[in-house]
């Protein structure tokens, strides 16, 4: 007998010839994850099985943030052939608990002589006898037990559910715009969360932002790398840019401007980065750069598409989401940020495409303060 | 050049006090309550740095209270002589006080006290004649800093008493000497203040140590319960390597300075290179100005932005006080001076430390002025 934590996944379930691929990807996810706790992960049957760790609770809580992990177990796997020393152990796993129950068996290797419905009832006629406080509940029991029958019989009765979603690397890699807000680490999330890999692209306008807003950018990519497993980010010097778009363009403009040549450098870093695409954590109407047609206006210069899975959610969402994920908190934190140092006394929220050009064609060649805030950026792997 | 100008943020501590501070760890490391000589020897050492205290007071008696910094004294000070006794009467506070003041008083209105404000002037000064028209039978307690740690205007305390004994005697008089202590006199017998409290690393000494000094009329209840150390005022193992460290740097601060004109000198740089400068606070030539604050406001340019670039230049600096510039809101000493906004939100404060240089006063103020020169042109419109 030993206790050893199965992980359990969701949608790659689904895949046909492919799920090798996704599974295998998972694999080595689950692997980074369990890394710093000595345990050795194992695929088999359809689950992956978590054995020797040092620290179990800590290694649970690391597995929860593997995205395309349905649910975690931590169980106990014995020989299946005496089974009443399966129905000592459920019983000890019952200790503690209140209420409710019910025992969920699943037979997977049909050689063995008890069914399902055997099991369940035997186990727990067996529980009931020496826990008379318990009762069972089939519709919605307070614990299940579960009892699955495979080479070994494994026991558990906590689960705790994944974050879902697909490996990260199984659909490719795209550049967030990572400014500090609320917004982007939850753009950025959710995008990771579909399988694919991050890097950040964050601008930086010392000395109107300092070593502190830095600082929680790169705090709030840390608590996103904890779900995606590794974060390059790029940190843009982009003073002298929005020096010079204040300088020569209608202030109404400067905003939609900036937003412009920020997508520009993101777009070349991400080709740097081999990075498909950009996402942003945009919402249709928030601010005046987000209205319909400034976004239409910010998308004219990009070439890939942009992504912007907040699009439709109100800020309250967004908000209770960042708290979900662990983020909201340092995103609070009261540093400037790039994007509110010039903030115009009204900005256009109907900004019209060749007005925009004009007023760009103000500023002159920019080419070499482009290069300069792409070759200069600093870049930070965590 | 690197150039350290946010001396009321926290200081240096100086050598001596570190060599203190070592020494008490590894050969004083003994508890003071416990029998043997060699804790007595640390008992005698912590009576010392209580008498130097008395002494830079002028206090012939009174207790000290080693505490955990300045604002456990403060709150020591204010909850100490409230709780436990009769519920009822005013708690009167100036609108610039510390927080560890501001936020104690306040914290006496959910007791039955009622806590109200001293405003302003301009200049940062409480208004005597407010003061009086505020003054009643029913004040219990009246807290006024010696120097406000933004601004360095230096609170006229002998009067707020001499008014106290005219208007309500039984009112105690608490003292937040955090900023003032050693830098600017207060005889606090002479002048008729009950309390006063102070922290060592604004003087040069480690973070982690304070002080109350209380006169005869307080009576203090502990608002710390343990093994009744401190005479049963402040439970807790004293902090012998913080309480050597804050004797070291008593002893060793200068006597004469020239603090005063070196700050001098830098507004005067600053005015000469920067015309719209505005002063936030009294005049800095004044003797109601602290020697080591100098509060300036360098509209249009925001006081953050300043403070960066004055960092890429070496140059260190504060934006209001530390302790509210993480929590993103308006100073509120400012504030209570009636300043406009733009102003508050371009203030930055110089605090000196007595071993700077006229040079790096130079370099500030030039850092200073070329930082404005760059800046002004690309702010918020």
């Amino acid at each position: 007998m030993r206790e050893l934590i199965m992980v359990r996944y969701g949608e790659i379930y689904l895949k046909g010839l492919n799920r090798p691929y996704f599974q295998n990807l998972l694999l080595s996810r689950v692997k980074n994850a369990v890394k710093p706790f000595g345990g050795q992960t194992v695929l088999h049957d359809s689950r992956i099985y978590v054995r020797g760790m040092t620290d179990v609770e800590a290694c649970i809580q690391a597995l929860t943030r593997v995205f395309g992990v349905h649910s975690v177990c931590p169980a106990i796997e014995m020989g299946k052939d005496d089974f009443e020393a399966i129905c000592q152990q459920a019983l000890h796993l019952m200790e503690g608990l209140e209420g409710t129950f019910k025992v969920y068996a699943r037979r997977a290797d049909k050689r063995y002589p008890m069914d399902s419905p055997m099991i369940n009832a035997q186990l727990g006629g067996y529980i009931l006898s020496r826990r008379p406080d318990l009762r069972v509940d089939i519709r919605t029991p307070d614990h299940a037990l579960n009892v699955e029958i495979r080479d070994y019989a494994y026991l558990y009765v906590r689960v705790y559910p994944g974050p879902g979603g697909m490996p990260v690397g199984s659909n490719g890699r795209a550049a967030l715009l990572l400014s500090g807000g609320i917004d982007s680490p939850v753009a950025g999330y959710m995008i990771a969360k579909r399988g694919v890999s991050l890097c950040a692209v964050h601008f930086h306008s010392f000395p109107y932002t300092g070593e502190r807003s830095k600082q929680k950018v790169l705090d709030l990519a840390r608590i996103l790398s904890g779900y995606c497993g590794g974060m390059r980010v790029y940190v843009v010097p982009f003073t002298e840019l929005q020096m010079r778009i204040h300088e020569q363009c209608p202030e109404d403009y400067t905003t939609l401007i900036m937003r412009r040549y920020m997508m520009r450098i993101a777009q070349r870093i991400a080709q740097k980065e081999r990075a498909q695409a950009l996402i942003t954590g945009e919402s249709i109407g928030q601010v005046a750069s987000q209205t319909m047609s400034a976004l239409a206006c910010t998308d004219q210069v990009v070439a890939g598409p942009v992504f912007r899975p907040l699009i439709g959610f109100d800020k309250s969402e967004i908000i209770a989401y960042a708290e979900r994920i662990g983020t909201y908190e340092t995103s609070c934190l009261p540093y400037e940020d790039c994007c509110t140092v010039f903030t115009p006394r009204h900005p256009v929220t109907q900004p019209k495409p060749d007005k925009t050009e004009q007023a760009e064609q103000k500023m002159g060649d920019v080419e070499a303060l482009m290069e300069a805030a792409v070759e200069n950026a600093e870049v930070i792997d965590l | 050049m690197k150039v350290y100008l946010d001396n009321s943020a926290t200081t240096r501590p100086g050598d001596q006090a570190i060599e203190a501070m070592r020494s008490a760890m590894t050969d004083g490391y003994f508890n003071p309550s416990a029998l043997y000589a060699p804790a007595l020897a640390a008992e005698k050492d912590m009576d010392r740095c209580r008498e130097q205290i008395r002494a830079v007071l002028h206090a012939a008696q009174g207790q000290v209270t080693f505490t955990s910094g300045g604002t456990e004294a403060d709150n020591l000070a204010i909850a100490g002589s409230l709780l436990g006794r009769r519920p009822g009467g005013k708690v009167l506070y100036t609108a610039g006080e510390h927080p560890a003041v501001l936020e104690s008083c306040k914290a006496m209105a959910d007791q039955g006290f009622e806590a109200v404000p001293i405003p302003l002037g301009p200049d940062g000064l409480l208004d005597l004649q407010q003061l009086d028209s505020l003054l009643s039978k029913d004040t219990r307690l009246i807290c006024v800093m010696q120097v406000n740690n933004e601004t360095g205007a230096i609170q006229p305390l002998e009067a707020v008493a001499k008014l106290r004994d005219r208007r309500c005697p039984q009112a105690l008089l608490h003292v937040d000497g955090v900023q003032g202590f050693l830098r600017h006199h207060c005889p606090v017998q002479l002048w008729g203040i009950d309390s006063y409290a102070l922290s060592a690393h604004k003087i040069h000494g480690p973070k982690g140590v304070g002080a109350l000094w209380t006169g005869s009329r307080v009576r203090l209840t502990p608002i710390l319960h343990g093994g009744g150390q401190e005479q049963g005022i402040r439970s807790g193992t004293e902090n012998t390597p913080g309480i050597a460290g804050l004797s070291a740097a008593i002893a060793a601060y200068p006597a004469h300075h020239d603090m005063r004109a070196l700050k001098l000198r830098l507004y005067e740089r600053i005015r000469a290179g920067i015309p719209g400068v505005s002063i936030n606070g009294p005049a800095p030539e004044g003797a109601d100005a602290a020697d080591h604050i100098l509060n300036l406001s360098f509209a249009p340019v925001r006081a953050e932005t300043m403070l960066h670039a004055l960092e890429a230049e070496g140059v260190y600096v504060g934006n209001g006080s530390a302790c509210s510039s993480r929590k993103g809101r308006h100073s509120h000493v400012l504030t209570a001076m009636g300043l406009p906004a733009a102003r508050i939100e371009s203030a930055i404060r110089f605090s000196l430390a007595p071993d700077l240089h006229m040079e790096q006063i130079d370099y500030a103020a030039q850092a200073v002025i070329r930082s404005y020169g760059l800046l002004k042109a690309y702010t918020r419109r």
